[in-house]
């Protein structure tokens, strides 16, 4: 039996697999396919998290560091697993860097991708400079100065349009990416504290700030932050004259069309299934549920379990997820995984 | 085709010319009525710190239109134009133009605080329907009201003195809404004043401070107001 256990995927919830397996006595394997450990919160430079407000790379960077720092923990970065053999117990996995990893359990910490909004062109992203995703947003607030790209003017006007590739069936994203609502009003917050003469909107269709992010977030940015909250679905963003943008809807609470100028438009982009789940299915032979995340086994007896035996999986492979959950997933996953060992040591006798 | 729905639109965007030709078609007077759009072009962001300035107006931020107050308002269940919902959305957005359409209801709030009892954001929206009301008289929007006047020459008093002579209320109360200062009452009033002597009438009040007096010819006036309030309720509940 292998005292082995293969982590895919080096973000959140990969980084507390591979600690719990180390703290529980089992070796760690982490294949990464980036150059970097840490994961969207890292790739994508986030700014502070929701809903600690640390800054994503002293908390990230936490992570990172108990891993690297663990004789246990073995990693292979700018890696992906091409190949998978054998049973839970006894699985190999060849790697593209030509290396094999023998492990007894698998957990897929895999991920998402985040939505590309060139995607909904009619919203302007990749056609105005001055068009940004949350992720872009998040990294401006990192380099802790509110400008317009197109040229470095102070905006006087933000527009966060929600669900940017999220409950949207003409682009096929039937699912709500869960922390957007949240992560937007905590932007807001940042934008304001960073620029305090910027007005900023937040368009939406519903606010699902959920649990405890409803007044920590939703009610703090509206009532301390001055955040107005527009119910509106955005039609289309186009330019005005003067190099301001124009926001086009209908303002669903006066029934009236809107053309409203801002200076800066922000996306907040939805949680697609990771891209390559399509060849993590194939390779590992884990089924997709029907929105292409990882499926899900029954939960209640078997949690973080996939349709294979012996592979796991925690975070946002399964789906949108915050985080924290992320990281309190993996901690089960990797758990699992240590605990299906045992059995099958005792069941060996 | 003709638009037969005009009394739905208001008539400032009502579009027809006497004499219009077009491409040399004769389109004129009923066949070229057309209706100007109503696109909210833009926000005014100052608006809503504006009305927070007025006494009742300090919560309007908080809103976040799930209609509560719309909904146990005693107005709107008899004017369904009567919306403190969409005010105070129109407030937060500063979309003053579209407020003054509704200056001649948005005073009729009757005070109930039904409202401010079951918002669920502390909004306290009966405050924001007397703030609005206070700004469109500050502006000259709509008319100050007597009992605004009333007010202001009361505070006035007390600001100036430290208290209040009831003759100068009076004075310039009637002053203020037009009235003329020789009342019948108030004539009257001053002849029985004189009748008795002023320690008598000091022991009245006093008795009064002490003993407060009922209203005369009361009578069943009590189980009638019960009785219509019954009624009322009856009809909008069931």
């Amino acid at each position: 039996m292998q005292n082995t256990v293969l982590v895919v995927g080096g973000g959140p919830a990969g980084l507390s697999a591979a600690a719990t397996v180390s703290a529980s006595g089992f070796d760690a394997v982490v294949v990464e396919k980036e150059e970097v450990l840490g994961g969207a919160p890292i790739l994508s430079g986030y700014a502070k998290l929701v809903p600690s407000g640390e800054w994503a790379k002293d908390a990230i960077g936490r992570m990172v560091t108990r891993v690297v720092d663990d004789a246990n923990v073995t990693i292979h970065t700018a890696a992906k697993v091409t190949r998978l053999e054998g049973e839970p117990g006894n699985f190999t996995a060849t790697l593209s860097n030509g290396e094999t990893v023998s492990a007894g359990a698998i957990v897929l910490g895999t991920g998402f991708t985040h939505f590309d909004p060139i995607n909904k062109p009619e919203w302007g992203f990749g056609t105005f400079e001055d068009v940004l995703t949350t992720t872009q947003m998040e990294q401006m607030v990192g380099a802790g100065e509110i400008r317009c790209p197109s040229d470095g003017r102070v905006p006087q006007r933000v527009a966060i349009l929600l669900c940017v590739g999220s409950r949207d069936r003409q682009i096929g994203r039937e699912w709500c990416s869960k922390i957007c609502c949240t992560v937007s009003s905590n932007l807001a917050m940042e934008i304001k504290e960073l620029s305090p003469e910027t007005d900023v909107f937040i368009y939406y269709m519903d606010i699902r700030t959920f649990g405890l992010y409803e007044d920590k977030f939703y009610w703090k940015s509206q009532e301390e932050f001055k955040t107005k909250y527009v119910k509106a679905r955005i039609a289309e963003v186009t330019a005005s004259g003067d190099g301001r943008l124009l926001v086009k809807g209908e303002d669903t609470l006066v029934k009236r069309p809107i053309v409203i100028p801002f200076d800066l438009v922000v996306h907040a982009i939805g949680m697609d299934p990771n891209e390559d789940n399509p060849d993590i299915s194939r390779v590992f032979g884990v089924g997709l549920e029907r929105h292409g995340f990882i499926a899900r086994a029954e939960h209640y007896t078997n949690s973080c379990g996939t349709t294979r035996q012996g592979i796991y999986s925690a975070g946002a492979a399964y789906g949108p997820e915050t985080i924290d959950d992320s990281i309190s997933q993996g901690h089960t996953a990797g758990a699992r995984a240590v605990a299906d060992l045992y059995a099958l040591v005792r069941k060996a006798g | 085709m003709a638009i037969h729905e005009k009394s739905l639109i208001e008539p400032e965007r009502l579009l027809q010319y006497d004499d219009l030709v077009v491409d040399g078609v004769d389109v004129s007077g009923h066949w070229n009525t057309m209706i100007t759009p109503r696109t909210l072009r833009d926000y005014d962001e100052d608006f809503e710190k504006t009305i927070q300035s007025y006494g009742g107006g300090e919560y309007v931020h908080r809103c976040w239109q799930c209609g509560s107050c719309t909904n146990s308002c005693t107005m709107y269940a008899q004017n369904t134009q009567f919306n403190p919902r969409y005010w105070i959305y129109l407030t937060r957005l500063g979309l003053k133009e579209e407020l003054i359409k509704d200056k001649d209801i948005i005073w009729q709030c009757v005070s109930c605080n039904k409202c401010t009892n079951i918002c669920p954001k502390d909004v306290r929206p009966e405050g924001v329907m007397k703030a609005l009301a206070h700004w469109m008289e500050d502006e000259g929007i709509t008319e100050k009201s007597p009992s605004t006047h009333f007010d202001e020459e009361f505070a006035d008093q007390i600001f100036k003195t430290g208290r209040i002579e009831d003759s100068h209320v009076l004075m310039h109360f009637f002053k203020k809404t037009g009235q003329p200062l020789m009342q019948g009452w108030l004539v009257e009033f001053g002849k029985r004043m004189t009748k008795g002597l002023p320690i008598a009438q000091m022991l009245r009040m006093g008795l009064n401070m002490l003993f407060p007096p009922k209203t005369k010819s009361w009578g069943r006036t009590g189980e009638v107001l019960q009785q219509y309030v019954r009624e009322q309720k009856e009809a909008a509940h069931g």
